[in-house]
């Protein structure tokens, strides 16, 4: 008999979110993902400064602040006709770059890590042996006996924090996982807390503070490199991608050999769609270090990216019926809450749908992109994981929940490398004299689009710009992309299609549900 | 011994944490607090007999937010997040960090509350979502709204962390389309009296949380009542909001001297001349971020070369964009010295808009301005024209 369970809320994860399910006989059956948070900054950036959207902008995500700030300044840029100097390119590389790595250590380790690793289990784990199979795994190696003492004392005082209530000893956990891993798991995620501020430090330095940031103002940068802050910036980074070669990477590879079986269901539709991320020199979405475009189910070719081919629908959302149907260049936002309803409307997220199909959005969107385009060090890092898989020239084995996680961790390599490399560029441009960081506009209309990549996956913004003022702003997340419900023809959303067909062990604590649910970063 | 009975430090070296780590903190506590390192014993034997019960029971209420002063919480150093949440406080709910989801989560919450009643910390961030009778945020199948009603009569302290949970922020912004606001105006409508500690500027900075855990649970200055006592009028520590950002910037003697940026990329933004003239809120903007600075003290705005937009202001949004423009008659000095407040603002929170923008002195804008020709801005106020050809001096 089929039961409904819910998540809600979902936690670890940016904002607020509520995933129904229908389970039979253990398996999902159907699946209904609701946006439960409306505040409308589309609505509030009306009538303001276009350089103000820089500013307000990005405040839609504390998570991911940089991509939103960079989108919103693009379409500022692009409605006023201006184009930023070479230097301030890079330092915009720079920033994100930096703001990838924050983010995707932050979501392995912080937000996803408790969910293959029973942090429980750890305290069986024998010290010696920890270190032993750290050796073996080839990752760093951490104070484990002060790490597993941490735990017993948490545990002997009775006040567990934020583990109270978590689900130890739940069955969905790999049952065959060395407890001598799961600690080298607890001890990493106490240590990338560290790491990823440190990554976000570098975003600081060049932007002010992070989470927000204050520098990549419409028309360049108001930051000014100097070769001593070049160097501090430097190190931090070679600080932050040792760490993701030498613990991040090898911590992947040693718990999915667990967790094999999530490699067969949390693939979902199989359409990926990427904008693309990472300007070169000429700044054209065509020519991006992590290339745009899109994949449909099925076919292993990515075809050109055309924002014109969205369309937002909300008959299933909390939106008047006239927002409906429009591309976000056009498109409008009219809130309206009638009531929660699984067969009605059920979300305050619209539904996008691109050529009307759901897309992915993502690393494992711009994962499988870069590959099928044959960027390089992409094509390099996801081979040698798809042999460790056993799945050599078989990228499509990545559609799955397993997949998407695998993705996103090769992404942090690829990115940590980049990144070292524009720090390089920039010291060189440096040494070589001027570097312009800023080109001011005087035009006060037009129309822009800023459609860039967030680490979660495709962003647009979308700018009108008549005398100086802001007279439309419409924004498509790449969480819209994702926990998007059904559109008009009563299709599913992305998640919504992930969770359909995956296990669910214990309807009581649907783990395998929110494991997919949180592989998207949402 | 029970395991209630022992010391803090006790407790805390069963975590693992050492005497060394102990006093780090406590050194970096005393920074903050203004307080000179000779003082790290005496914060120390304070904390240590403070605390002799257990760790302070929180919860962290999630309301509209972004999730940016959780990811702030995250970037701080001594102590660092896990510290904050495993040394110090027992967080038994928190929804970005938290092992527990779904039902299991709001379980946490319910038994902490019943448990600790009058006896926990309850930190907000977020706006309070009062839209469609607060279905603008649903949490556990209900209007947030509940969720606060639950929680906050039975905490004995509420920390609003970040600019929209102390007055809305950006979420209230014009036209306020969820209808917004902070979680201390909306406890007072709901006749909740628990003491708010507002901190705002967006996000929060994590060295201010601290600050307060320490300043007001650890020292038990909310039992003797002595923390409101360090709150000014709008419910700011006056420590950490008592000044303005220009009373403190690195580049004031710029300011002094006339020597101001013009433009973006230029040689004077090489020099870090002062950014008044892009717009820069210090002046009227009361935060140490100067001093106490971001993410382990690397660096702040205006050190990045943008001018400070003011997030720690009330109505900050609607009050200082164009981010970019100066004011016409915004006068420094022109504020009072105990709220830090010139009466337009003063008139705005507690008259709304209207009486905001009927005071004189014209930075109050209203609303309904912003949309049309916006605040009233100059391209350079008077005084720094008659000194912008110093500024050129390269």
């Amino acid at each position: 008999m089929a039961t409904n369970i819910v998540i809600d809320p979902v936690t670890r994860i940016e904002g607020h979110l509520r995933v129904e399910c229908e389970v039979e006989n253990g398996v999902i059956k159907d699946a209904w993902v609701s946006g439960t948070l409306f505040r409308g900054m589309e609505m509030v950036l009306k009538g303001r400064a276009p350089s103000d959207a820089f500013y307000v902008a990005q405040r839609i995500c504390g998570v991911c602040p940089i991509s939103h700030g960079h989108a919103a300044t693009m379409a500022a840029e692009q409605a006023l006709e201006v184009t930023i100097p070479n230097g301030a390119r890079i330092v915009r590389n720079i920033i994100e770059a930096a703001q990838y790595l924050h983010s995707h250590i932050l979501w392995f380790y912080t937000l996803a890590a408790l969910d293959y690793i029973d942090p429980g289990k750890a305290l069986e784990a024998n010290i010696a042996n920890t270190y032993a199979l750290a050796q073996q795994a080839g990752t760093t190696t951490s104070d484990f006996k002060a790490v597993q003492d941490k735990l017993k004392g948490l545990v002997a005082g009775g006040q567990l924090s934020i583990f109270t209530n978590g689900w130890f000893n739940h069955p969905a956990y790999s049952q065959t996982m060395p407890p001598e891993l799961a600690l080298i798991g607890v001890a990493h995620y106490l240590e990338a807390l560290e790491l990823q501020a440190e990554a976000a430090r570098v975003i600081a330095i060049m932007g002010g503070k992070f989470p927000h940031f204050m520098t990549s103002l419409p028309g360049g940068t108001a930051w000014v490199p100097t070769e001593e802050k070049l160097d501090d910036i430097l190190f931090r980074l070679i600080r932050v991608r040792d760490f993701v070669y030498n613990t991040m990477i090898p911590d992947t590879l040693a718990i999915a050999p667990f967790y094999t079986e999530a490699l067969k269901y949390g693939g979902g539709h199989g359409n990926f769609l990427a904008w693309g991320v990472f300007n070169r020199e000429s700044l054209q979405m065509k020519d991006r270090y992590l290339p745009e475009g899109a994949v449909f189910a099925g076919s292993l070719k990515a075809e050109e990216a055309d924002p014109a081919k969205i369309k937002e629908y909300v008959k299933r959302s909390w939106f008047d019926a006239g927002d409906g149907g429009l591309n976000p260049a056009q498109g409008m936002t009219n809130p309206e809450f009638t009531k929660y309803d699984i067969n009605g409307q059920y979300s305050w997220a619209k539904a996008p749908r691109y050529d009307g199909k759901p897309m992915e959005a993502g690393p494992l969107s711009r994962m499988l992109v870069a590959y099928l385009k044959g960027v390089e060090p992409v094509k390099k890092i996801v081979d040698v994981a798809l042999a460790k898989l056993g799945a050599t020239g078989k990228p499509e084995v990545l559609v799955s929940l397993l997949g998407r996680i695998a993705a996103r961790n090769l992404e942090t390599a690829v990115v940590a490398d980049w990144a070292l490399e524009w720090v390089t560029e920039l010291t060189n441009a440096l040494k070589g004299g001027d570097v312009k960081l800023f080109e001011p506009s005087t035009a006060s209309s037009g129309d822009g689009a800023g459609m860039w990549e967030a680490p979660r996956g495709a962003l647009g913004h979308w700018m009108n710009v008549s005398s100086g003022r802001i007279a439309n702003y419409q924004i498509c997340t790449p969480s819209t992309w994702n926990i998007g419900g059904r559109d008009d023809a009563g299709v599913t959303g992305v998640i919504e299609q992930a969770l359909i067909g995956a296990p669910c062990i214990d309807t009581e604590k649907p783990m395998e549900a929110a494991r997919i649910v949180r592989s998207f970063d949402p | 011994m029970a395991h209630e009975d022992r010391l803090l430090y006790e407790q805390l070296a069963d975590r693992g944490v050492t005497r060394r780590h102990f006093l780090k903190f406590c050194g970096s506590v005393a920074a903050m607090l203004g307080l000179s390192e000779a003082m790290v014993p005496t914060i120390a034997a304070a904390v240590e007999k403070a605390v002799a019960l257990k760790l302070t029971p929180a919860v962290w209420l999630d309301g509209g937010l972004c999730t940016g002063c959780t990811e702030s919480t995250a970037q701080s150093t001594y102590p660092d997040v896990a510290q904050i949440v495993l040394d110090i406080l027992s967080m038994n709910y928190m929804e970005t960090l938290m092992y527990a989801t779904g039902e299991s989560a709001e379980a946490a919450l319910k038994e902490t509350v019943a448990k600790y009643k009058g006896k926990f910390i309850m930190i907000y961030e977020g706006a309070v979502m009062t839209g469609w009778d607060g279905n603008a945020l649903r949490i556990a199948g209900k209007p947030s709204l509940e969720q606060i009603m639950e929680v906050a009569p039975n905490a004995a302290a509420i920390l609003a962390v970040g600019s929209c949970a102390v007055d809305g922020g950006w979420v209230k912004a014009y036209p306020n389309p969820a209808k917004a606001m902070g979680i201390g105006e909306y406890l007072k409508s709901q006749n909740v009296a628990t003491p708010v500690i507002n901190l705002p500027t967006c996000p929060v900075n994590p060295e201010w949380i601290v600050t307060m855990v320490v300043d007001v649970l650890l020292l038990g200055k909310l039992e003797s009542g002595a923390i409101l006592k360090d709150l000014d009028q709008f419910g700011r520590p006056k420590i950490i909001f008592g000044q303005t950002v220009h009373d403190n910037c690195p580049r004031r003697g710029h300011f002094e001297n006339g020597e101001f940026v013009q433009q973006f990329g230029s040689a004077e933004e090489a020099k870090n001349y002062c950014l008044y003239a892009m717009g820069c809120k210090g002046p009227q903007t009361y935060t140490n971020c100067p001093t106490v600075r971001w993410n382990n003290q690397v660096s702040w705005c205006v050190e990045s070369g943008s001018p400070c937009i003011g997030c720690g202001d009330f109505d900050w949004v609607d009050e200082n964009a164009p981010f970019l423009d100066r004011f016409r008659h915004i006068g420094i000095g022109q504020y009072t010295e105990t709220g830090g407040y010139n009466p337009a603002k003063v008139a705005a929170l507690a008259g709304g808009v209207v009486a905001g923008a009927l005071v004189v002195h014209g930075v109050g804008m209203y609303a309904a301005g912003r949309i049309g020709e916006g605040p009233p801005t100059e391209e350079m106020k008077d005084y720094d024209r008659k000194r912008a050809k110093k500024g050129g001096d390269s």
